[in-house]
């Protein structure tokens, strides 16, 4: 048995705990460092539970007429943003879930928030234009309007935003009121991330396909052949591997070498319906999926994009959101029928396991 | 998830001023049990008074492929992904549109989203039409006969403000723009509600059991009559009628079976489009030629039929027989002879206007591969001028009949039910502008095996 290699680091899921929210879960995300898991549904409803155990701290029904669309935690963890049906956002305590500051941004839909990474600012998009206000809720920004609706935003550095939208990703100098850079492409971008050093943009398209710029030089590529619209985008934190939606696969494309462009792409076939949630761990090549048929997987990526699952579970319904704890030791995953699961994920290395040698 | 599952979604279109809204509040304020959610444009022309109602910018989204049939609303994905997570909330999904609003990518939403297509199916168009308004609003905009071209329903409204002789003449100038639809006259937009929700208006089924010659193909002649004569000399005898003449086929061995007559009208139809031999009084009748009766004499006017074998001769004439008394009379005993069966047809007329429908009916089995290889070529070369696509289709060695519909190129072939005992046969109907009729049935023909 001495040609069998040693494992490589796997890890895998274990027993947490599971709780429920009053209607489809939309958005879930860590806070306190971990030591919180906070849950909106599409009611409105807020869920503030205890990250170990799962026992509610506190909960809030309502918060947003019509509904939520979204919620942002701040880097920090100490508060957290939502915004809804109702044309508002709301700046509340995490201890608590007090409301700070209400914004009112008028009558339309609010449907993304994004807080800076350095955490002072938060930006909002709501129909075709972006707000950015700072922790306390002072308006510090507006844009102009749009072509169309916003479909995204993401910060590029601490001071410049990214918006997609119809045709275009523009880049704003939100401290000088400054256009910084307009990439356009004519096709509806529905989704966009940013490698962690800003250099690639990548946008899903609703004409199933994946756009990407390096804006360095300008240079773009479309990568075609998905079945479906990526609507989730994952990069690694080391912004050479990017995990797509796009249909009951996680296409990976790799940035090592010369690729993507001209390279196949790594294919992880682990669920049996499209993908509805996608996250890369915070640290390391670690991928974890959820699908429509509910279940959630978690895989350890090679640098070609390729790679094994290591860890699944399965979540009952179609999952609606994914989220790694900021330690990458939980896992958690929300779905349609309001049911939070959080897994322990231990990871293990050579040191405990040497296999067969 | 099954089409019993999903949600249902009509389309309102109309121009600004047709009743749309007016129709919006009533659908709304009616006790029909339905929990529906609406989604109203901007500029909706007065307030909706209940019910779950969002409002979304027309944002039309055309893709890098610079195909018309790919272009989507952008703000009904956005906003239907939305609403599909809270499927408890409502069961019914109306869609309005701005009058200048164009139905294709409103459609073409419900065949090109995946996302939006697995939870909510395109249940109907409906289109508001002002009677008073309609016929310079065709004249002036591409959009308002795209919107009477799309639609499984038009209403006919504020027929209060016009003649019925008026009324009568726009049904019809709509009728030849679009066979397939339903229309409703109604004053105030006031229209049973279920005539505009719920119709499956892509079931053809539906659209059969309501009219079931929809599908019916238009012909050069009106009427059929087929005779069973020994040998003989035979007379056709007319009286004066409606016209100077009159063209006619004569076919042998003419079966009188549905299918059998309808495969002699269609070789009368390849013989009618040559040009007619006139044909004085007196003269032998040629069987299986475009003939033309001079009738200009005044009173009976008879020609031959010279039949050397007992036969079944089938006369497939432009006008009916009725109109000029026709009869056909055995010389020798002056004896009428009546005829076995008789078929009326639906009589071609000219068509004003460039959105019109075209029908093909025809029995027996396609091949499936040729099928696919004329339909792919018909849509990527016509699709931007064709609307609307229905029909079902006999695929040899399949024991269902396959549904078809499409909007412009997109279009979707999904087994149905059992022929069973029917004869299998094929029928489809496209709704589009500038469309070349008998360039589409040869093409079809020839999938035909």
């Amino acid at each position: 048995m001495s040609d069998i290699e040693p494992f490589s680091p796997r890890g895998m899921f274990h027993e947490g705990w599971t709780a429920e929210v009053n209607d489809y879960a939309i958005a879930c995300g860590w806070a306190l460092k971990g030591k919180q898991f906070l849950v909106g549904d599409v009611a409105g409803g807020l869920f503030a539970f205890e990250g170990d155990t799962g026992k509610i701290i506190w909960k809030k029904e309502n918060t947003h007429s019509g509904g939520l669309i979204a919620m942002a935690i701040h880097p920090e963890g100490e508060i957290f943003a939502t915004s809804g049906q109702d044309g508002n956002v709301q700046i509340c305590n995490c201890h608590e879930g007090k409301v700070i500051k209400t914004l009112d941004l008028g009558k339309d839909w609010v449907e993304h928030l994004k807080w800076s990474n350095d955490g002072l600012f938060l930006a909002i998009a709501s129909s075709k234009k972006v707000y950015v206000f700072n922790e306390v809720g002072e308006e510090k920004w507006i844009s102009e309007d749009h072509p169309s609706t916003v479909s995204a935003i993401t910060w590029s550095n601490k001071n410049e935003l990214a918006t997609a939208c119809y045709g275009r990703v523009t880049f704003f100098d939100i401290l000088n009121n400054k256009t910084n850079q307009k990439l356009e492409w004519q096709g509806s971008l529905v989704s966009m991330e940013l490698s962690p050093d800003g250099d690639i943009v990548a946008c899903g398209s609703q004409d199933n396909s994946v756009h990407f710029w390096r804006r360095s030089t300008g240079m773009d590529a479309e990568m075609t052949g998905y079945p479906g619209k990526p609507s989730h985008l994952s990069f690694d934190d080391s912004g050479k591997l990017l995990a797509t939606s796009g249909s009951e696969r996680i296409t990976v494309w790799s940035f090592i070498g010369n690729g993507p462009e001209g390279t196949m792409p790594g294919e992880l076939c682990h669920h049996t319906e499209p993908i509805s949630s996608l996250a890369f761990s915070n640290k390391g090549m670690l991928v974890a999926s959820g699908s429509r048929d509910g279940s959630v997987v978690a895989s350890f990526l090679k640098k070609d994009g390729n790679g094994d699952p290591v860890g699944a579970a399965f979540a009952g319904d179609l999952v609606g959101a994914i989220s790694w704890r900021p330690d990458d030791c939980a896992l958690a995953a929300v779905n349609a029928k309001g049911v939070v699961n959080v897994w322990k994920f231990k990871v293990r290395t050579n040191l405990f396991s040497k296999g067969f040698k | 998830m099954s089409i019993k599952d999903k949600v249902p979604v009509t389309i309102l279109t109309g121009f600004l001023g047709s009743g749309k809204t007016t129709l919006l509040n009533r659908i709304l304020s009616e006790e029909h049990g339905k929990r529906i959610a609406v989604i109203e444009n901007e500029y909706g022309e007065v307030g909706i008074d209940q019910g779950l109602v969002i409002n979304a910018d027309e944002e039309v989204f055309e893709m890098s492929n610079g195909c018309i049939c790919c272009t989507v609303r952008g703000d009904l994905i956005r906003v239907l992904g939305n609403l599909m997570k809270r499927r408890d909330k409502f069961d019914y999904v109306l869609v309005e549109t701005t009058g200048l609003a164009d139905p294709g990518p409103v459609a073409q939403t419900f065949f090109m989203d995946e996302e939006i297509s697995s939870e909510f199916t395109l249940d109907g168009i409906v289109t508001l039409v002002d009677a008073a308004h309609i016929d310079q609003q065709l004249g002036r905009s591409d959009e308002s006969s795209e919107q009477v071209a799309f639609a499984d329903v038009l209403v006919l409204n504020k027929t209060d403000l016009v003649s019925d002789d008026a009324l009568n003449t726009l049904e019809s100038r709509l009728r030849d723009m679009n066979r397939m639809t339903r229309i409703i006259r109604a004053e105030n937009a006031k229209v049973p509600i279920e005539t505009v929700l719920n119709l499956s208006a892509f079931d053809l089924d539906q659209i059969l059991k309501r009219r079931p010659t929809f599908l019916e193909p238009e012909y050069p002649f009106e009427w059929t009559g087929v005779y069973d004569l020994d040998t003989g000399k035979y007379e056709l005898m007319l009286e004066e009628g409606p016209d100077p003449e009159m063209s006619l086929v004569a076919i042998v061995n003419q079966g009188e079976s549905e299918e059998e007559l309808k495969d002699g009208a269609e070789s009368s139809v390849r013989l009618y489009a040559e040009k007619a031999n006139t044909l004085e009084p007196g003269n032998p009748i040629p069987y299986g030629e475009h003939i033309n009766l001079r009738l200009d004499d005044k009173g009976n006017k008879s020609f031959i039929l010279n039949i050397e074998k007992a036969t079944k001769i089938g006369l497939f004439t432009q006008h009916t027989a009725e109109e000029f008394n026709m009869k056909v009379i055995k010389s020798e005993e002056n004896k009428e002879i009546p005829f076995n069966t008789e078929r009326f047809w639906q009589a071609e007329h000219e068509h004003d206007d460039e959105v019109g429908s075209i029908a093909i009916e025809r029995f027996g089995d396609v091949d499936p591969e040729k099928l696919n290889t004329w339909m792919g070529r018909l849509l990527s070369e016509k699709g931007v001028d064709i609307f609307r696509t229905k029909g079902f289709i006999s695929y040899s060695g399949n024991p269902r009949r396959i549904v078809f519909q499409g909007v412009h190129m997109l279009f979707t072939a999904q087994p149905d039910k059992e022929w069973g005992n029917e004869p299998r046969r094929n029928q489809l109907v496209f709704i589009g502008r500038n469309l070349n009729e008998k360039e589409m049935q040869e093409g079809f023909d020839k999938c035909l095996i």
